[in-house]
This record gives C-alpha cells, structure tokens and sequence, in this order.
C-alpha cells in the first residue's frame, strides 16, 4: 500500500473538517448546559429558589415546601427537596440532624449514614447528612433490581426553624448531577 | 489500469449490492420477527444476551457477504474493506459512545423538547458519529493507492458506518441484558441502515474530494450535511415509532420506523448513484 504525499489544500480541508466539528460540539455543550440549568423561580412560605425547569413538581406535603424529580434521569430520579421544621430555639442544628436521621431511617430502606459534618455553604453554617438507601419499588409486578440511591441533606438552623434541603440521586448519577445541585442549593434563599 | 482509467470506473456491482443489502436487511427482520412469533423461543439471561449480539452482528455480515461476492468481479481489497469496518467499531467503542453517553450525556437531556432533540441529534450525536466515520476512512486508506475511484468513498465509508452501527446495536443489547428478539431486530437493522446511509453521504464527499480540486468548504459541507441528516432523521423516527395509546390499547410503530429507514436509505442511495455517475462523466469528459 501506497502512501501519497498530502497536498497543502487536503491539509487545510482536514483541518478545516476538525474546526467545524469542534465548533458544533462546543455549541452543542453550551446548548446542553443551557438545557441542563434551565431553571423556574419558586417561591413558598418564604423561601425562593430557582427550581429545575422540566423537572416533576410534586404538590408540598407535611413539613415538605417543594420536591421536583428529574424523570429523565435512568435509575432512581434524581429529586431535589426542601423541608421546613418548626424547632426550639435553642436546639442544634447537630439535634436537627438526628431527627432527620431519624426519620429517614423510618421511612427508608437500607438507610445509613455516611458521614455528617458541620460545613460552611454559601456563607451560611450549615450541617451536612450524608447517606445512602435501597430504594424498592413497593409495586410487586414491577419486575427490576432495587436501586442503590445516595442523598444529601444540608440543614440551616434560624430562628427557631430548621431548613432541609435534600439531594438524592441514583448511586450511578450521584456525582454527575451534584454540581447541578449545588446551583439550585446557591439560589435558596430564605 | 492506469490512475486515470481506475477513477472513471463506475462499479456497477456495488451499487447494485447497496440495493441488495436494504432488501435483504427488510427481509432479514421479516424472517427474524416471523421466526419469534411462531416459535416463541424461550431464553435464558445468558441465551438471550449472546442471541442479541449476534442479531447486532448480523447486519453488517450481510453486508460483507454481498461485498465479497461482488469483490469477484471488481476487485477491491477485502481485508482494506474489513479494516475500516473494524477502525469504525473500534471508533464508537472508544471514542463514539463515551462521548455522547458520558461526557454529553445525552439520555438526560436530548428529549426534553423537540428542539433540544434535533440541536442535541445534529450537533453532538451527528457531529460525533459523522467525524469519527469520516476519520476511519480519512486517516487510514484514502491517501493510500487502494482509494483509486470516486465510488471507494462510499465503499470504505459504508464499512466504516457498519462498524459503528454493529458496536451501537451490541452496546444496546449488552445494557439492556439481551433485547426482545421481534422489536430488537427491527432496531438493529434501522441502525445498520442510518449509520450506512448517512456515511455513504459523508463517503460521496471523500470520493469527489480526492479526484478533483474541491475547496476547502466541501468536506466540511460533508460532514455537516451528514450530521444534520443523521440528527433530522433520529427526530423523525422518534415521531414515526412513537407507541399509539387508545381505549383499546396500545400499539408499537416499530415497523414504520423501519419503512422510514428503508425509504431513507433507498433515497439517499438513489441520490448518491445518480451524483457519483455524474460525476464519472465529468471526469471523463475532461479525460
């Protein structure tokens, strides 16, 4: 096999090819990104915050002020939540923490904590929950391995209230979809 | 036969094997889906799984029995022809479907409106699939003597797009633990018939860049027309198979995908014997 010498003009043509496909996958990028953070302002009992826009927004229940779920996310969908709990004055966010702990430990299967701490978010003080849970789908005829799902809770703790704010996403997912997380938790104000 | 006489060769057989091989990949699916339905084979996970890949594989083994068997009456290198096949594969595997699936992350995003389905189709999905084709032949044969025609564009492209679509078809059967044979087939052949169609489209371009003096816009008009065809018919089967939901239940359009797929294929294929015969008679008018 021949190899034939490569004029100037196929050298600028291959590079030529090379530059019009880097230019579309960099839009492409900023085309995702833009989709990937696309957001809807949200506001309830005195907390606004720049929820996800194409997410799944379920109807506030209990002490929950908002949940939205990604139902394009594969596995367990990647749900944001936030909480508010009427405390003590004088109680912890550390206390809060265990309440939480608690509850989840209820309501979830499989769950344990991983790791907690008390971390500065934003300028604010808050204490970070770090868990994980199965999560199993109670409908018997739904014929699929129960998912792995790591969470995430940051609790604020002011004047006498506590705010929870929660991540949860499939174990596979956890890390690619945190960052997007940690934009909708800088938008929350309370 | 000298350099000159070798590029105004049109190759007739494989025009006719292009033909040949989207009628057999209809027929292919027809026998498959027939064969599930009266025999209702049973599976177990690993049966099923290995029954999955072979289905992937057998696209692009139809393919390579009807180039062989022209190869008799025209020439043309067969291990070249199964080299590109493999760089294409190899391409999607490494490079291909990281991209889109990881890095892009595609799945996430690409269907949450029709706008973000034919943008994300053409410039992430179609862009990558297009340039990595593109790259199988181009940095391989074509500035080799084996590349001596216009129609090898299309030849050694087809093969590279068979490669990338057998990989496409193999991954999906692995990450899904084995696919339905009837619906899985129907699949298959419509990503074996895309990934050809569309790198003929990128293979035309090749063939007319090598022979005669383009400008520096043509490839990369290629390559771009490859991705937005790639991208646009990606949407279009999305909207053609789209499960129909009524009182009485509901039913799969898998099989108008794959009529879309046939006719796009046909189309494309029509078009590019008609551009390449032209452009043989050009070069021959000027010989």
């Amino acid at each position: 096999m021949h190899t034939k010498q490569v004029s100037l003009g196929d050298r600028y043509a291959e590079i030529a090819v090379i530059v019009v496909t880097m230019i579309a996958l960099v839009i492409g990028w900023f085309y995702k990104s833009s989709i990937e953070n696309a957001s809807l302002p949200f506001s309830a009992d005195g907390i606004t915050a720049q929820a996800p826009k194409g997410w799944l927004q379920t109807q506030p229940n209990g002490d929950e002020l908002f949940r939205a779920i990604d139902i394009n996310s594969t596995g367990f969908g990647t749900t944001y939540s936030i909480s508010k709990l009427t405390i003590a004055e004088d109680v912890p966010a550390l206390e809060v923490a265990s309440i939480v702990a608690l509850n989840h430990a209820q309501d979830l299967l499989a769950f344990r904590v991983l790791n907690q701490q008390e971390v500065q978010v934003y300028g604010r003080t808050a204490y970070e929950l770090e868990y994980v849970f199965v999560e199993s789908n109670p409908d018997l005829t739904h014929s699929e391995f129960p998912k792995v799902v790591r969470g995430i809770d940051y609790i604020f703790v002011e004047n006498g209230q506590a705010f929870v704010v929660s991540y949860q996403a499939d174990e596979n997912n956890y890390d690619d979809d945190l960052n997007r997380f940690l934009l909708f938790l800088r938008s929350i104000n309370f | 036969m000298s350099e000159n006489e070798a590029r105004l060769h049109e190759r007739k057989h494989f025009w006719r094997d292009e033909l040949l091989l989207i009628l057999s990949m209809v027929i292919f699916v027809v026998v498959v889906y027939a064969l599930d339905n009266a025999l209702q084979p049973v599976f177990t996970p690993t049966t099923l799984l290995l029954a999955g890949v072979l289905l992937a594989i057998i696209p692009a083994g139809i393919w390579l029995v009807f180039f062989n068997l022209q190869d008799r009456a025209e020439p043309e290198p067969k291990g070249y022809v199964l080299a590109i096949f493999g760089l294409g594969a190899l391409l999607a595997a490494a490079i291909g479907i990281p991209v889109v699936e990881s890095l892009f992350r595609v799945s996430h995003w690409i269907h949450t409106s029709t706008v973000a389905t034919i943008l994300g189709g053409i410039l992430v999905v179609g862009f990558t699939q297009e340039f990595l084709k593109y790259a199988a032949v181009r940095y391989s044969i074509y500035h080799t003597d084996e590349f001596d025609e216009p129609t090898d564009g299309v030849i050694y492209a087809t093969a590279a797009g068979l490669g990338y679509a057998t990989v496409l078809n193999i991954q999906f059967v692995v990450a899904n633990g084995g696919v339905d044979l009837g619906a899985g087939v129907i699949r298959m052949a419509v990503v074996a018939l895309a990934q050809a169609t569309f790198s003929g489209i990128t293979g035309y371009f090749l063939g007319r860049a090598k022979f005669e003096s383009e400008p520096i816009w043509w490839m990369p008009l290629g390559i771009t027309l490859a991705a937005v065809f790639n991208g646009l018919f990606n949407w279009l089967q999305g909207i053609v198979i789209r499960p129909t939901v009524t009182l009485s239940g509901a039913s799969n359009n898998a099989w108008l995908g794959l009529v879309l797929a046939t006719l796009i294929a046909l189309l494309t294929t029509g078009l590019l014997l008609w551009l390449v015969r032209r452009n043989i008679k050009h070069l021959q008018t000027q010989a």
